[in-house]
């Protein structure tokens, strides 16, 4: 093979003998459509924290807007000009790349706005034109004789492969198909196939062919041998990272970043070859150079986060880089190659090329070295105004070349005739006048209308809010007006979500187990909240801050935002790290004085019910409180701490004594002794004791004093359930304060957690006596407690056995008015899974539920 | 019907000329010239009435509108601050923005008529009478009470 002077674009035409013509006059409108979401993707920048989701629309405006409407249009024309192929009908072209801006208009709308399902239809259509690209390539390079350059097709087919599983994935997570974990897994198999893959594989393909005629040199012998010892590499190696991420096998998704390396590092051996030939000394050249330094920078660092994070946490590890790789990388490798290409394109005449040509390098160092200064600092941790001068040099790098583009572009469709030619002053005046008039009315109309509402502040409020599973929780906050509100929000979810107010307030992408505090300005109007994650927001993670008093009045509105009204889902998965309270009651300690301290914790956030976690009121920072067990006679000297941020008693039923001094309310900081004597056997409640005691022990503060009857048998196993009612939603919030005091709570629980049981079930063995103790907490429900598939053979309630083991008799349900305590004993025949339930068949199903697993003894 | 109606009279009907006289310039008179006079005469004739005119706004117009402007504004209890708060206060801040902008856009009319620019001073005049009629569309916008 002999080296072969190639020139794709950019050959001048030879003389000035040669006819004015165009080359291909759609190219020309197909380039101003990229030239169009380069200046969107600008735009998008610029407007920032303006748009439903900031980040993902800039990376989609400029991935699946410009660049990928880029690819389509240049690997046509590539594949026809390399292989010297019959240039197919151009109606062809334009109804693939129409479709596809369609198709993106609408996934970028479906997940910013609308429901996922336009987004999804768009994601199909997307793999659809891509599919129907790669066949027309195939069909080019069979139609046309066998060349040097038919290697080139075979990439971008490959390349084209890529983007449709990356389609697939993405149309799978703009349909919201596996959440936690696995959404993460697919987000970060989306983005490396797509970089990776339909970007890096077409970049690859084209600069064999391209990166010479750029530098006008020959192409390397080596060419072929490179590049199809490139793709062997990088196509499978594409293939084991997005199906180790995926499936979550770390090693393999390594070993395939690690293969797919290997195969750029292979390809660029004659790119390189081309550079030692020839230094570049055009802006394109350099352009094009950069880019491809920082494609392998970014392959680098990807490399180490995929072999040091579990795949679970590569998208979130990927997305401080991803700046880099769109600018340096990406935008970089597509403004050298217009750089280089729009002029030949464009054509009209040699002078019109010079002066195109002349007119995009217009000051091409300072843009460069602007570029690829601010381009690490959108990735480095540097101080904010360090990463907001990156963008700055990075946009208005872009945004000159997006000027100098479009002059070119307005330049060619303009017909060259010599002289000047000014539009109409009367256009102008009219354009400068309506301009004019525009911009004063988006003054006047600014910040809403009305005469301004100054709200003053008049207190001051925290509210916890848990971002997880699809929701925002609590959904509704409710607040005087005026309140400053401090949100401290946590993500419990398993992946990223943030949340973002309209009044601008927001905060970063938590991940896991991450909090942020988000303070507002005080409550005048209702506030809506949403998290800006692509897709989250139209699948139900949003929520509503809204000022009472100010109800809408339309009562289906306030149903539509009252999503916490709706049922719990106990069949969720509680939050990584959960514990369930340990229903497990230990035997009375030794002696007969017992000494306990009990402190308030009022600002503790626990897990109610699966994924919801809200704070709570407890003693000693549990729901129930400590268990305190005796026999009958024993002194119980209880030192009484309030450690919480408001006034808090205590109330033992088990004690008698006049209520006046040990009961009485103490304020934060004091502490109180109280001391009694347990006078009666029996399972008593004590509560808090301070009006309005409803929401004192609606809101957790209440546990169970045990005094064991003098007769009280061995039993093999001994537990205890308190049972309570569940009202979600800030403590003494007015929204909570209506529903307790309308009787309709969200759920009940058994020790603090609706359903909790049912997650992490109660042990026994089959044949074992086990004795299941019982207080009714309430405030204002009892319980029906039946364990399904075991009759209970003994029940003690309040201070007397009902029925004895000994009896024929036998018990189904053990039943407590509020506040009432007792036990009931049963002996489970077999091996099994049992129910233990409120028998108000409700309570049961709104999380009075829990389960024995009985195994073989 | 207090003293105020009349201020606000004197303050609408001079708005009324300056921007029905210059669309009547515009859309009427300009036409007819161009038609029915020579380079010269019509040279001479739009001349004579752009003085006039710009007579008129300097001498009459312009201490009508601020006057009774700052009167109005005073009347409803308009501050310097309360013109930064949405609705009143901002409209009316835009409108006098806009104002200043015509008011420029008129005075580079004139200057450009003057130094023989005479695209500059087309594009000038019409930017002026557009913008004109936005502060006439930004004054209705005013909330009424």
């Amino acid at each position: 093979m002999t080296p072969v002077e190639i020139s794709i674009g950019k050959r001048p035409p030879s003389g000035p003998s040669e006819p004015v013509r165009r080359r291909a006059p759609w190219h020309l409108r197909a380039n101003a459509l990229v030239v169009a979401w380069l200046g969107l993707t600008v735009a998008t920048a610029l407007a920032g924290e303006g748009l439903p989701a900031p980040r993902w629309l800039l990376i989609h405006v400029f991935l699946l807007g410009a660049v990928t409407t880029a690819i389509l249009i240049w690997s046509e024309h590539f594949t026809v000009v390399l292989l010297r192929a019959q240039t197919p009908d151009p109606r062809l072209g334009l109804t693939r790349l129409g479709l596809l801006n369609a198709a993106t208009v609408a996934v970028l709308y479906g997940v910013a706005a609308g429901p996922a399902t336009i987004a999804v239809g768009g994601a199909a259509v997307v793999v659809a034109v891509v599919l129907w690209h790669a066949v027309a390539l195939v069909r080019l390079a069979r139609r046309a004789l066998p060349g040097r350059f038919s290697h080139v097709v075979a990439w971008y087919v490959c390349a084209a492969g890529a983007l449709a599983a990356g389609g697939v994935l993405g149309g799978l997570l703009a349909a919201q198909a596996g959440g936690g974990v696995l959404h993460e897994r697919t987000q970060a198999a989306h983005a490396e196939v797509n970089l990776f893959g339909w970007v890096g594989l077409t970049v690859l393909g084209t600069l064999f062919t391209l990166w010479p005629t750029v530098l006008r040199t020959r192409l390397s012998e080596r060419t072929r041998r490179a590049s199809a010892m490139g793709l062997r590499l990088t196509v499978p190696g594409l293939t084991l990272l997005t199906g180790g991420l995926l499936v979550d096998l770390r090693w393999v998704a390594a070993a395939g970043l690690v293969t797919y390396a290997a195969g750029t590092a292979a390809a660029l051996v004659p790119l390189v070859e081309a550079v030692r030939a020839r230094r570049p000394h055009t802006g394109a050249a350099w352009t094009l150079g950069a880019g491809v330094v920082w494609f392998e920078i970014a392959l680098v660092v990807n490399a180490v986060i995929v072999v040091t994070r579990p795949t679970g946490e590569v998208a979130g590890a990927l997305e401080p880089l991803l700046p880099l790789v769109l600018a340096g990388f990406v935008a970089q490798v597509l403004l050298g190659s217009l750089l280089h290409l729009l002029p030949a394109v464009l054509g009209g005449g040699p002078a019109r090329f010079k002066e195109n040509a002349a007119t995009l390098e217009r000051g091409w160092t300072v843009r460069l070295a602007a570029f690829n200064l601010g381009a690490p600092l959108l990735a480095l941790p540097v101080p904010r105004p360090l990463t907001l001068l990156g963008w700055a040099l990075v946009l208005a790098s872009g945004a000159a070349f997006v000027v100098l583009a479009a002059v070119t572009l307005l330049r060619a469709a303009t017909p060259a005739t010599p002289g000047v030619r000014r539009p109409s002053p009367v256009l102008a005046g009219v354009t400068a006048g309506c301009l004019l008039t525009a911009a004063a009315v988006v003054v006047a109309v600014s910040g809403g209308s009305g005469p301004a509402t100054t709200v003053v502040a008049t207190g001051a409020k925290t509210v916890e809010v848990t971002l997880s599973g699809m929701r925002v929780r609590p959904s509704v906050i409710e607040a005087a007006p005026g309140t400053v509100l401090t949100l401290r929000v946590t993500n419990t979810d398993a992946q990223r979500h943030d949340l973002r107010l309209a009044t601008g307030e927001r905060t970063p992408l938590l991940a896991a187990g991450q909090s942020a505090t988000l303070t507002l300005k005080p409550l005048g109007e209702a506030v809506d909240g949403w998290c800006t994650v692509a897709g989250h927001r139209a699948a139900g993670m949003t929520m509503r801050i809204v000022p009472t008093g100010t109800q809408p009045e339309a009562g289906t509105e306030h149903k539509e935002h009252g999503g916490m009204m709706s049922p719990l889902d106990l069949a969720a998965p509680m939050s990584p790290g959960w514990k369930p309270y340990d229903a497990t009651l230990r035997p009375a300690p030794g002696g007969s004085e017992h000494a306990v301290e009990i402190r308030v914790d009022d600002r503790v956030v626990r897990e109610v019910a699966p994924g919801v976690r809200q704070r709570v009121w407890t003693f000693n920072g549990t729901v129930p409180g400590p268990v305190l067990r005796g026999r009958v006679g024993d002194v119980f000297t209880v030192t009484f701490v309030n450690g919480g941020s408001m006034g808090h008693g205590i109330d033992f039923h088990a004690g008698a004594t006049a209520p006046d001094g040990p009961m009485r309310t103490i304020q934060p900081g004091e502490r109180l002794v109280y001391r009694f004597r347990a006078d009666y056997a029996g399972a008593w409640l004590y509560h808090c004791s301070t009006m309005p005691m409803s929401q004192h022990i609606a809101n957790g503060m209440y546990g169970a004093v045990i005094i064991d009857p003098p007769d009280l048998a061995r039993a093999d196993r001994e537990y205890l359930l308190v049972s309570g009612e569940l009202y979600l939603g800030e403590p003494g919030s007015d929204a909570q304060v209506v529903k307790l005091r309308e009787g309709r709570p969200d759920g009940w629980m058994f020790n603090g957690t609706a359903a909790g049981y049912d997650h992490a079930p109660l042990e026994a063995k089959a044949g074992e006596r086990v004795r299941i103790w019982a207080v009714a907490a309430g405030p204002n429900s009892g319980t029906a407690l039946h364990v399904v598939g075991a009759p209970f053979d003994t029940v003690y309630e309040e201070g007397a056995y009902r029925l004895r083991a000994d009896d024929p008799g036998g018990a189904q349900v053990l039943d407590l008015a509020p506040a009432q305590g007792g036990f009931a004993e049963l002996v489970f025949p077999e091996p099994g899974t049992y129910p233990v339930v409120d028998h108000l068949m409700r309570n049961a199903e709104g999380g009075a539920h829990g389960l024995f697993r009985v195994g073989v003894r | 019907m207090t003293w105020w109606t009349v201020v606000r009279f004197a303050h609408v009907l001079s708005a009324a000329l300056w921007v029905g006289g210059q669309l009547t310039v515009s859309l009427v008179l300009l036409p007819l010239a161009r038609r029915l006079l020579d380079v010269e005469r019509r040279g001479q004739v739009l001349r004579a009435v752009g003085r006039r005119f710009g007579m008129f706004t300097g001498a009459v117009f312009l201490p009508v509108q601020l006057g009774t402007g700052v009167a109005l504004a005073w009347h409803k209890g308009v501050t310097w601050a309360s013109l930064a708060e949405p609705g009143y206060g901002r409209i009316l801040a835009a409108k006098l923005l806009l104002f200043c902008a015509v008011m420029v856009a008129a005075a580079l009319h004139g200057w450009a008529t003057g130094a023989k620019r005479p695209g500059l001073a087309r594009t000038m005049a019409v930017t002026a009478l557009v913008g004109s009629v936005g502060v006439v569309l930004l004054a209705t916008a005013l909330p009424a009470t």
